[in-house]
Formats: structure tokens, C-alpha cells, sequence
């Protein structure tokens, strides 16, 4: 991956690993795409579809958008502050530290190792490094400000800012493990509080990872390609400090109709809508930033790409409203609907902006001019017209599947009882979405074809700008005590005190932090405070040990991206899946895995639907029990043998996240787990499967599933049973 | 009566609402003075980005 070397100072910018990062998200996409169309493409154990989505969004969020957002907040911020980055030892690490991570993500994640939570899924060794790596960035940002040249902070700056104080306390407070193992943890908070932590954290990863700084970026870039400055600079501040103060509260409207209380969700929802506003007013600052200038947009391939990416934060951030207000989300929940949403978001606006600035920089950095423009506008258009396709086509795929799962006829049943009927219907949909995607990636491979002739092109010898750089007049050295009265006078004129604030960074960057923290907080508080807000049911009981490693393989092997473990409380539902998930359901289960998209069938009620036997074999060859069935086979599940010497450490893990376990399962873990793999195998092979398997995999696995919400049933069982029970 | 006492003595949806009506109060505020900037000030704001000495505009 090359560095561009920024002649005007000699800094590093990484934008050209944000283009190679690009096509190889691209790339993982399209085999990704590919899973879910031709599931022979599942390459297990590897590359099936449940461990290659958490690559492709990892690569997304963290080395697209994150490279693109690091070289936009280097080359503004220097330029803003008009001061050199603080260190460029630090600069080096935090660049060089970041691809290592992501490396890392590209190697562990294929691995199986994942913390089984969306957007989260690196495990506790890497996220420690993403801590190191993001203080080494913070300290690099603020140490620049603090020997900036230019007394306002420039808006943003603003933005830039709430990002690194924001997916701190994020990154921070979600990832909060018990490790088991040099790569296995388990989250230390369980069900409704996990899921609640994991949407703060999920919802406010788009908003202060893929949002604010682009938004920053915005307010840099695009007045500087339209030579005039943003259209109102009131507009601006009131779109940040709205999106600080509204955003924090919006995730929970991932968790519509689930076992979360309703007064958050509703909470959510409000949230979510007020969002539409300062979002719009943000999108009308931006287009109309371009009064006037409307001609240099048909000419100059940067503010092109502006435009449609700021289109696109336009109709995500109505979208995303519409989505969040329930009745909405009761059908778009868990269909290709979100699917389209994110990827409006991730192409059209994230996507677009990142090329428009790439356009922007190249033949600055490069000093050559761009080596084509035809090209630059074919990209642009192949580009553009790949996301139309790619979103309608989800569009048409969500809607269809949310009404299909729905659908009762006359005599009142359900109108698709196989769920296989409703993801064949949606295969054409799959088809044009690949399309749009095949077009986007080849509009992306002409844009790095652009930037490679721009850069070979470049002059032998850069010449070095002279730039000239004020005076801080405003920060003389601290006076003696006893002068101090006399230069009193020339200090600047009574200031505001948000430009007080403006002028004292930290204290600015503290009141950021504080209102994301306090918002946080009350939103949060209750959920923990009343941790008997999640009523116990005295029926559900800890996870054997064994079924404990097979929810770890399950975690593992990427599961929760197909398959929720959340029944709604609406009839097509109970009907297709069986009773409604409650909250007391999950307080073992660290992480919770309700999942958010269901392109298989829910499997919170499995437990005793299917006999072993029908497990081993829909393992085995899905295609050979479910005809049409888009599952990835899992051959090594049954050449792999159960660790026993791991589950005790594990067993100990979750007993100290405070799992009641019995003084037999702490003291002998694997035998216990032995005990009933011997027994579910004697099952198995009496059911007419094989014999002898006690010790592989998916036995651990289909002990599991065969667990799965039966524990309030069970209960039912023994009320019925006991003649005293009510 | 001290104010752990009373934060006490809320029901969670009470302490939601309270943080909700500060949230909105903090936000008219920030929202009203940035309504009431000096205009010169601003302008000169919003021209950062056009004076930080690199050429702006149009094509290279
Ligand atoms: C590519 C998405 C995908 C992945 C990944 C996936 N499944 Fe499935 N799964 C499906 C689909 C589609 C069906 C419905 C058709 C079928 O029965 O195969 C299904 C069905 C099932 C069923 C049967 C549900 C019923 O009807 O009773 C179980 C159990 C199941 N999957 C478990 C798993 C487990 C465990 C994993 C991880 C090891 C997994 N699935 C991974 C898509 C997926």
C-alpha cells in the first residue's frame, strides 16, 4: 500500500490504502453476495458466509471509512490549525498500527475468532491494540491544537473532535470482556443489557465513525472545491451540536419489539425522528454550499461526487428515521431493507465523499494534474448508477420478504410456511444487486487506475510551498505576576463563552464528552439499575457445559448473521416460530445473539423442533434436508473433535461473570460435557445416525440447539406435572 | 434534602425525563447563541478552509 508523501509538509497520508481497502471490501462483498446466492461458494471452514460478513463490515467501517476519515481529519486539521501535526512519531504509529489491526481483523476473523457482537466482533487482544492505536491518534489531534495558529476552531474540527471522544467511550464500554483464552472472551454483560450496550455502541459507531467525520470533511473540503464558503456557518453549528445531542439516544431503535423495555424503544424511535431534521438541515447546508457554482459541478469529477454523496446522507438520514418508527420497523426489521439502508449510507455517502476528496487531493499531493478526467467522470457515473441498482434491488428483496413472512391465506395460515419459499423469491433481487456491486467495484478499480497514472506522472523533485503561517498573537507566554495588569488591556474584546470555548480546546472537547457520557448514562442506567427490570424466570437455568462450547461454536461459525434468536410478539411470528422471547430468557447469554437479519429462519424456539438425527444431516448437506436451502454446509464440524481440556476455563469464565454453576459443573466441567455428548450420540444412533461421534463438534453444537428456549416450557411441563403448581 | 436522596428516590423513567428536559434546555441554549454570533465573526469562520494558504477551486 503506498503513502503519499504530502510535499507541502512532509506528512503521511494513507488515502491510497483507503482506495486498495475499497476493492478489497469490494471484493470480500462479492463473495459474500455470492454465499447467499450459491452457498457451494461457502468455502468452509473459512470463508463461509457467518465468519466473511463480519470481514466485510469490519473492512467497511474500519479500513475504508477509517483510512478515508484519517487521511481527511491529517490534511484539514493542519491546514485548519494552521500548525504541523503535533508529532509525526505518532503519525507513523497511529498509521502503521491501524493496517496492522486491520490485518489482523482480515486474518482472525476467517479464524473464527469473534466476540459474536455485530461491528465488534474483534476479539479482546486486537481491541486493546485499537485502544493503544486511537490514544496515539487523540494524543497526536489534541497535541496539534494546542499549538495551533489559528484561534477558532473551525467547525470541522468540531466534528473531528466528538469522533475520537465519541468511539472511545464506545469502543471502550461495548468490548468490556471476561477473556477465556488468548482469543475467546465473553462479554460481561448478558442479554437485554448486552443488546443494549451493543446497539448504543452499533448505532453510535454510524453516527461518530461513518457520520461526523465525513460531515467534517464535508465542511472542509467541499467549500474548498467550490471556492466559496459553506452556505451558512450558523447552520453548521446547530447540525453538530444537534447530531451530539440527539444521536446517543437512538440505538435502541435496532431493538423494536424485542424482550427490550418499551419505554427505551419508543425513547429510540423519538430520537431517531428528531435526527431527520438537523440531518436535512446539514444536507440543505451542504448543496446549497454550491449557490452559484452549479456549473463547476458538471465540469469537476470532486464536486460531483459531493453532491450525490450528500444526496445520499440525505436520503439515509430520512430513511433511517422512517426505519426507526415501529410500525415501519415491525416490517423492515431483519429483511434486505437494512441491507440497502447501510449501503446507501456506506457508498452513496461515505463511499462518494472519500472519492470526491481522493479526486481533490491526488494532484495536489502528487503535483501532476489528474491524468484523466473522462476517467474520473466514467467512474462517477459507473459508480452511481451501481448503487441505484444495488439499493432498489434491496429495497424490492426487504419489502417482498417482510410481506411474504406475514402473509396468512384465506383459511388463516401462513401464506409461506417453508421460509426456503421466501428466499428463492428474492434470488432475482440478489442477481441485480451483484450487478450494482460488480459496478460500483469496477468504477472503484478505474478511480485507482487514475490516482496510479496521476502518481506516475509526478515530478521528479516536489516543489516545497512556502506557506506562511501567523503569528498566535492571542497565546502570548504566560506574562510574570507582575505585568500582568499592564498587557490586560490588549487582550482580545470581551469574548462569548462559546468562543471561550472554541479558544480552550479541551474544555470544549470535555463539554463534548460530557454530553455523549451523561446522555449515555441515563439512557443505560436504568437498564443496569434495575437489573431486576429483566424478570427472572426461575425455569431458565445456565447452559450445560457442553452446551455452553456449542454456543461457542455457534458464535464462532458466524451464526447470528443469518439466524435470530428473537421471536416478536406478533402472530405471523409465534405462528411460524412458536411463544414470544422474554427478557428473562437471555440472562445467561453472554453475548446475547438475537441477531439483526434473518436470511434463514429465527432459531430462538429450535430447542426439540427437529431430532438429532435431522441436525447432523442438515449439517452435513443443508441442501439435503431443506431443498433450496442457501445455508453453507459445515463439513468440519464433523471431523473436528471437542476440545474437552477448554471447557472448564470457560465454564470458570462465565462463573465468574456470576452464571450460577453447580459445585459439580465448576469442579468437572468436561465431565459433565462428556456425559452428555455420550448421551446425546446414544440418541442420535438410535434415531438411525451414525455411531461413535460423541466427540465431534456438531454434537456440542446440536446440544445447543436442542436446548434453545425449552426452559420456559419445561416449566409449563413441571406446572402441569406438580398437581399444587398454579 | 440532599440531592443523592432525591435521585434516590426517582424511578428510572423519572431520571430519563429529567435528563430529557435538561437536554433539551442545554440544546435551546447552544441553538440561540449560535443564532446570535456576530456576523463578522462568522464570516470570517466560514472562510477558514478558503484561507489556509492552498489554492482553492477548480481543477489541476
Ligand atoms: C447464509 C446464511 C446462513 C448461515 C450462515 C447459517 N444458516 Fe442456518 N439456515 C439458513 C437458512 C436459509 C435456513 C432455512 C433452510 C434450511 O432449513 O436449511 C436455515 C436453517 C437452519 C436451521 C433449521 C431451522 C428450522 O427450520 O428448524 C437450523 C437449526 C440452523 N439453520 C442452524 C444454523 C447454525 C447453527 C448455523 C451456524 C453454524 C447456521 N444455521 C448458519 C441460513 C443460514
Amino acid at each position: 500500500m503506498l503513502q503519499l508523501l504530502d510535499a507541502a509538509d512532509g506528512r503521511l497520508v494513507g488515502e491510497e490504502d483507503a482506495a486498495l481497502a475499497v476493492a478489497k471490501d469490494e471484493l470480500v462483498q462479492a463473495v459474500d453476495d455470492g454465499d447467499a446466492v450459491w452457498p457451494s461458494l461457502n468455502l468452509a471452514p473459512y470463508f463461509t458466509f457467518g465468519r466473511l460478513r463480519p470481514l466485510h463490515t469490519n473492512a467497511v467501517i474500519f479500513a475504508f471509512a477509517g483510512n478515508g476519515m484519517f487521511a481527511a481529519i491529517y490534511y484539514s486539521s493542519q491546514r485548519l490549525l494552521k500548525a504541523r501535526m503535533f508529532s509525526d512519531l505518532l503519525s507513523n504509529i497511529h498509521f502503521w498500527g491501524w493496517q496492522l489491526i486491520i490485518v489482523a481483523a482480515a486474518v482472525t476473523l476467517p479464524l473464527g475468532f469473534t466476540q459474536g457482537k455485530e461491528y465488534a466482533e474483534l476479539e479482546w487482544p486486537i481491541d486493546l491494540a485499537i485502544t493503544v492505536v486511537w490514544v496515539v491518534f487523540a494524543v497526536n489531534f489534541f497535541g496539534t491544537l494546542a499549538r495551533r495558529r489559528e484561534r477558532h476552531l473551525y467547525v470541522a474540527l468540531w466534528f473531528y473532535i466528538a469522533t475520537i471522544i465519541t468511539v472511545a467511550i464506545l469502543h471502550i464500554f461495548n468490548n468490556l470482556v471476561i477473556p477465556a483464552g488468548p482469543f475467546k472472551s465473553y462479554s460481561i454483560y448478558a442479554g437485554v443489557q448486552d443488546a443494549f450496550m451493543q446497539w448504543w455502541y452499533g448505532h453510535n459507531a454510524v453516527a461518530f465513525f461513518l457520520t461526523t467525520p465525513f460531515l467534517g470533511l464535508m465542511y472542509y473540503f467541499l467549500p474548498k472545491a467550490a471556492d466559496r464558503p459553506v452556505f451558512s456557518y450558523r447552520l453548521s453549528i446547530l447540525h453538530f451540536w444537534s447530531l451530539v445531542f440527539l444521536y446517543i439516544w437512538a440505538g435502541p431503535h435496532h431493538l423494536h419489539y424485542t424482550a427490550l423495555p418499551a419505554w427505551a424503544s419508543t425513547l429510540g424511535m423519538i430520537f431517531s425522528v428528531m435526527l431527520w431534521m438537523p440531518s436535512w438541515g446539514g444536507m440543505i447546508n451542504g448543496l446549497l454550499t454550491l449557490r452559484g457554482a452549479w456549473d463547476k459541478v458538471a465540469e469537476d469529477p470532486v464536486l460531483k461526487f459531493f453532491v450525490v454523496a450528500i444526496t445520499f446522507y440525505g436520503m439515509s438520514t430520512f430513511e433511517g428515521p422512517m426505519l426507526s418508527v415501529k410500525s415501519v420497523n415491525a416490517l423492515s426489521h431483519y429483511t434486505n431493507w437494512n441491507i440497502a439502508h447501510v449501503h446507501g449510507g456506506a457508498l452513496g455517502w461515505v463511499g462518494f465523499m472519500v472519492f470526491g476528496m481522493v479526486y481533490w487531493l491526488v494532484p495536489r499531493l502528487y503535483q501532476a494534474p489528474l491524468y484523466s478526467l473522462r476517467l474520473a467522470s466514467t467512474h462517477f457515473w459507473i459508480s452511481t448508477i451501481g448503487i441505484v441498482l444495488y439499493v432498489v434491488s434491496l429495497w424490492a428483496a426487504g419489502i417482498t420478504e417482510g410481506l411474504m413472512w406475514r402473509a396468512f391465506d384465506d383459511t388463516g395460515r401462513l401464506q409461506f410456511p417453508d421460509f426456503v419459499e421466501t428466499s428463492v423469491r428474492i434470488a432475482p433481487m440478489y442477481w441485480v444487486r451483484m450487478l450494482g456491486g460488480s459496478l460500483y467495484i469496477t468504477g472503484t478499480l478505474i478511480g485507482i487506475y487514475n490516482v496510479y497514472k496521476t502518481w506516475a506522472a509526478r515530478p521528479a523533485v516536489y516543489a516545497l510551498a512556502e506557506v506562511e503561517v501567523p503569528v498566535p498573537t492571542w497565546r502570548r507566554p504566560r506574562p510574570a505576576a507582575s505585568d500582568q495588569r499592564a498587557l490586560r488591556p490588549e487582550a482580545e474584546a470581551p469574548a462569548h463563552w462559546h468562543r471561550r470555548w472554541e479558544g480552550l480546546p479541551m474544555v470544549f472537547s470535555v463539554l463534548v464528552g460530557l454530553a455523549v457520557v451523561v446522555a449515555s448514562l441515563f439512557e443505560i442506567l436504568p437498564t443496569f439499575l434495575i437489573g431486576d427490570n429483566v424478570p427472572r424466570i426461575a425455569a431458565v437455568r445456565p447452559y450445560r457445559p457442553l452446551e455452553l462450547y456449542g454456543r461457542d461454536i455457534y458464535i464462532r461459525e458466524g451464526c447470528y448473521n443469518c439466524h435470530s434468536q428473537m421471536v416478536r410478539p406478533f402472530v405471523d411470528e409465534t405462528v411460524r416460530y412458536g411463544e414470544y422471547s422474554k427478557p428473562g430468557e437471555f440472562v445467561y447469554d453472554h453475548p446475547f445473539q438475537w441477531g439483526s437479519r434473518r436470511i434463514g429462519p429465527d432459531i430462538h424456539r429450535e430447542g426439540g423442533k427437529r431430532n438429532h438425527v435431522w441436525h447432523w444431516h442438515h449439517f452435513r448437506d443443508p441442501r439435503a434436508t431443506s431443498k433450496g436451502s442457501v445455508m453453507p454446509a459445515y463439513p468440519h464440524l464433523f471431523s473436528d473433535r471437542i476440545d474437552w481440556g477448554e471447557i472448564q476455563d470457560r465454564v470458570d469464565a462465565m462463573a465468574m461473570l456470576g452464571t450460577p454453576y453447580s459445585k459439580a459443573a465448576l469442579d468437572d466441567a468436561p465431565g459433565q460435557a462428556r456425559a452428555q455428548a455420550e448421551q446425546i450420540a446414544a440418541e442420535l444412533a438410535a434415531q438411525g445416525g451414525p455411531t461413535g461421534v460423541a466427540d465431534r463438534e456438531v454434537i456440542a453444537l446440536i446440544a445447543y440447539l436442542q436446548r434453545l428456549g425449552t426452559d420456559i416450557t419445561q416449566r409449563a411441563a413441571a406446572e402441569q406435572a406438580a398437581p399444587g403448581g398454579k | 434534602m440532599r440531592l443523592s436522596e432525591l435521585v434516590s428516590a426517582m424511578s428510572p423513567t423519572q431520571l430519563t425525563e429529567v435528563a430529557l428536559l435538561i437536554f433539551v434546555g442545554v440544546f435551546v441554549a447552544v441553538g440561540v447563541r449560535a443564532w446570535r454570533t456576530v456576523p463578522s465573526e462568522r464570516e470570517r469562520a466560514a472562510r477558514l478552509p478558503l484561507d489556509d494558504g492552498e489554492p482553492t477551486g477548480g481543477r489541476r
